[in-house]
């Protein structure tokens, strides 16, 4: 398993960010997490990268103990974080080359040349990152996640600030990654992504996780994924996490 | 009108308070009171070395400088809010999607900070004055006229020094090349003028000189100093102008390879890239550091002739080690540990990366000492490096100890200011006294370099305990 996740929580204060999350993700899966706004995404893949601490419960991401070594986890993992922007006085290249370095990478300059190549920015890698356009930070924010090829990627909302375009290319090579041998965990609320690329999803509201399955799941086969998903968190109480079926869902 | 200057002063005030939180952010001006209540508790001490005037002299630069520090975060540090807040603007930058004209936001904004850090700084500090001067003979300081005086006449210098950036940012907005080359031509100036320098220039300020001898002429003076530059800025306002965008070759690569296989490499030419190339980068140094040590250079060997049992250099190396130490809120400024905690890289990796970046900037302040020693009287120059040293290296440690990556946020707390005051006031007055009795105590001072490492270890411990999404 790339990711295991048993009975995680995590409170601030009196509110409760994630609730009793249990989640198993195979290696080759491209697992979107899906989920309204402040449903708690962005917490559970802080949990999941050692950038928060759970409250309570255990989590392996690629084979480590989270809690005993966040550093080893985040040196073999990806991350793109939802809102993080590149510091401002370096440019789109010397960005990559200081991700290298903090990576240790030897080799990275032919790595670096790929993806501006990949996203066609490479009129911009001399401009300041505080100059970029929010579309050319998020390439760049992509680039960083995976310049050492990690094997595990984990991406809060990849698309956000994307052009049709690059989101095409985007999803192709998210695709083409996991077609590769590579696992992918990808949050977000926008649900077309999800039914394009994902092999399975978890649906997560007001902390609790209220499905999960696969994107071939019956459950899901013939139905409006917009509505299901509506249906679902409207009625929490129809706790489904793709082992059983309940009646209204069959 | 009203109505935005309202918001703004809201708009403060919740700024502050989630930054530093509320019940420490309204500690702060009662932490003012108290501190400047027992500062003037000891007033009697040095009256003996400071006259009525002297002491006034230092009240009313203070509050100049003050003014000053707050008009130039108002005005420069958008891109530190906007690192801080994400990019929710300011009302103050509002005039695009507001209809109301950027000269009314303006002087809303001018006035909000006026009224906004009277009540902040000024007052606790005129409170607590005058609370002490009424146990103590402190010359005239204790009749409640003269304290009336003082606080019109601190807030006069607070409005001076506020203005006058207004206007320098203003001068910024339409040439930035105009204004640095002024303000270096003038800190040249100051600096070829030091030796020679007559004292009574420094009670030239319309304010100070108001306090000294009130008289119709030095307050319409004062005011004008405050009226003038703020008209002009208002008159010539360009608040959101276009920043040109810039391109580089890539030096980053250039300077790592230059420093080899050192360790925090990547993490220094990054330090040094956001120093050169952001807006305040060489300011910085002109405004926060070079213009003060000359300053403080000045009034030093303004105060060696008037007492010569003062040795002149061991205390510019003790107030130069203090003020180095501000070179790390600089460093810290430029990104914030969220950026990072994605990377496989724990708080205190950073914090070292920042202190070795830290380190290397010490080298001015040090060429700096090392070259004024060796003018004034070589014999000094071992004891003036040792205290250099040893102070930069407490204070820095200090700093790191009570506010980890956020010195600027974090002091604000009245906490934590507070114990950061109690651990460098006792250690500056130490230090003074015994200045008089020879150099060679200044080896006392060598006990502080242990201290410090003890200090950063606690502190790295201290702040990977503590969840980096906070920061």
């Amino acid at each position: 398993m790339m990711i295991e996740v048993r009975n995680l929580s995590k409170s601030y204060g009196s509110t409760k960010a994630v609730n009793d999350i249990s989640l198993s993700i195979g290696k080759g899966e491209l697992f979107g997490l899906l989920g309204p706004n402040g449903s708690g995404k962005t917490t559970m893949i802080k949990m999941l990268t050692g950038q928060v601490k759970p409250t309570s419960g255990s989590l392996r991401v690629h084979g480590v103990n989270v809690l005993e070594d966040p550093i080893r986890v985040r040196e073999l993992v990806g991350v793109i974080p939802e809102q993080e922007t590149p510091p401002s006085f370096l440019t789109a290249e010397e960005y990559l080359h200081f991700v290298a370095k903090i990576r240790k990478m030897e080799q990275y300059e032919a790595a670096c040349e790929k993806w501006f190549e990949f996203f066609d920015f490479k009129d911009q890698k001399n401009s300041l990152c505080k100059d970029l356009s929010r579309g050319t930070r998020q390439k760049l924010m992509f680039a960083q996640a995976f310049l050492h090829e990690p094997e595990l990627a984990i991406i809060d909302e990849p698309l956000i600030n994307l052009d049709p375009i690059v989101q095409r290319k985007v999803k192709d090579f998210l695709v083409g990654y996991v077609k590769n041998g590579g696992t992918i965990f990808i949050s977000t609320h926008i649900l077309e992504i999800a039914k394009q690329i994902c092999t399975s999803i978890g649906i997560i509201y007001k902390g609790k996780l209220v499905y999960t399955g696969r994107l071939d799941d019956p459950v899901l086969q013939g139905r409006n994924f917009e509505e299901f998903f509506l249906e679902l968190v409207s009625r929490p109480e129809n706790f489904y996490t793709g082992l059983s079926t309940p009646a209204q869902y069959a | 009108m009203f109505e935005i200057f309202k918001s703004m002063l809201k708009e403060e005030w919740r700024m502050h308070s989630n930054l530093f939180g509320n019940n420490g952010f309204s500690l702060f001006p009662g932490f003012i009171f108290l501190f400047t209540f027992f500062v003037s508790l000891v007033l009697p001490i040095f009256s003996e070395i400071f006259t009525y005037s002297q002491i006034a002299l230092g009240m009313h630069y203070l509050f100049l400088l003050l003014g000053g520090m707050v008009g130039a975060f108002g005005l420069m540090d958008r891109e530190f809010m906007n690192r801080r807040f994400g990019q929710a603007s300011l009302i103050a930058y509002s005039s695009r999607t507001l209809p109301v004209s950027e000269r009314l936001i303006f002087a809303n904004f001018l006035v909000k900070d006026i009224v906004y850090y009277f009540v902040l700084y000024v007052l606790p500090f005129i409170a607590g004055f005058a609370l002490a001067a009424a146990f103590i003979p402190a010359g005239n300081f204790h009749f409640p006229v003269i304290l009336l005086l003082l606080l019109l006449t601190l807030s006069l210098s607070f409005m001076i020094g506020l203005s006058l950036v207004f206007f320098l940012s203003t001068v910024y907005a339409h040439s930035g090349k105009l204004l640095t080359s002024g303000l270096l031509v003038g800190c040249f100036f100051l600096l070829f003028i030091s030796g020679n320098l007559d004292s009574r220039f420094f009670y030239s300020l319309p304010s100070l000189s108001f306090f000294l001898f009130p008289s119709k002429s030095q307050f319409l003076l004062s005011s004008g100093l405050i009226i003038l530059p703020s008209a002009l800025s208002l008159l010539f306002l360009k608040v959101d102008f276009p920043q040109a965008k810039k391109s580089f070759p890539n030096s980053f690569s250039r300077l790592c390879k230059e420093f080899g296989s050192y360790r925090y490499a990547a993490f220094v030419a990054k330090d040094f890239l956001d120093l050169k190339r952001s807006e305040g980068g060489l300011g910085k140094f002109i405004f926060s550091f070079l213009l003060p040590a000359a300053l403080i250079w000045m009034l030093l060997s303004t105060l060696g002739k008037v007492l010569p049992a003062l040795n002149i250099l061991i205390l510019f190396s003790l107030v130069l080690g203090i003020l180095s130490s501000s070179m790390y809120n600089w460093l810290t400024e430029y990104d914030i540990f969220s950026s990072y905690a994605f990377f496989p890289l724990k708080v205190s990796d950073m914090i070292r990366s920042k202190l070795n970046s830290y380190l290397f900037l010490n080298l001015v302040p040090l060429i700096l000492l090392i070259l004024l020693t060796l003018k004034k009287d070589p014999a000094f120059l071992l004891p003036s490096l040792l205290l250099f040293l040893s102070i930069s290296l407490y204070m820095v440690s200090i700093l790191i100890y009570l506010t980890g990556l956020s010195p600027s946020i974090n002091l604000y707390n009245g906490k934590t200011f507070a114990l950061y005051t109690l651990s460098i006031m006792p250690l500056l007055l130490a230090n003074i006294i015994l200045s008089m009795f020879g150099s060679y105590y200044v080896l006392v001072n060598l006990l502080l370099i242990p201290l410090a490492f003890y200090l950063l270890g606690q502190s790295f411990r201290k702040w990977d305990r503590i969840e980096s999404s906070y920061f």
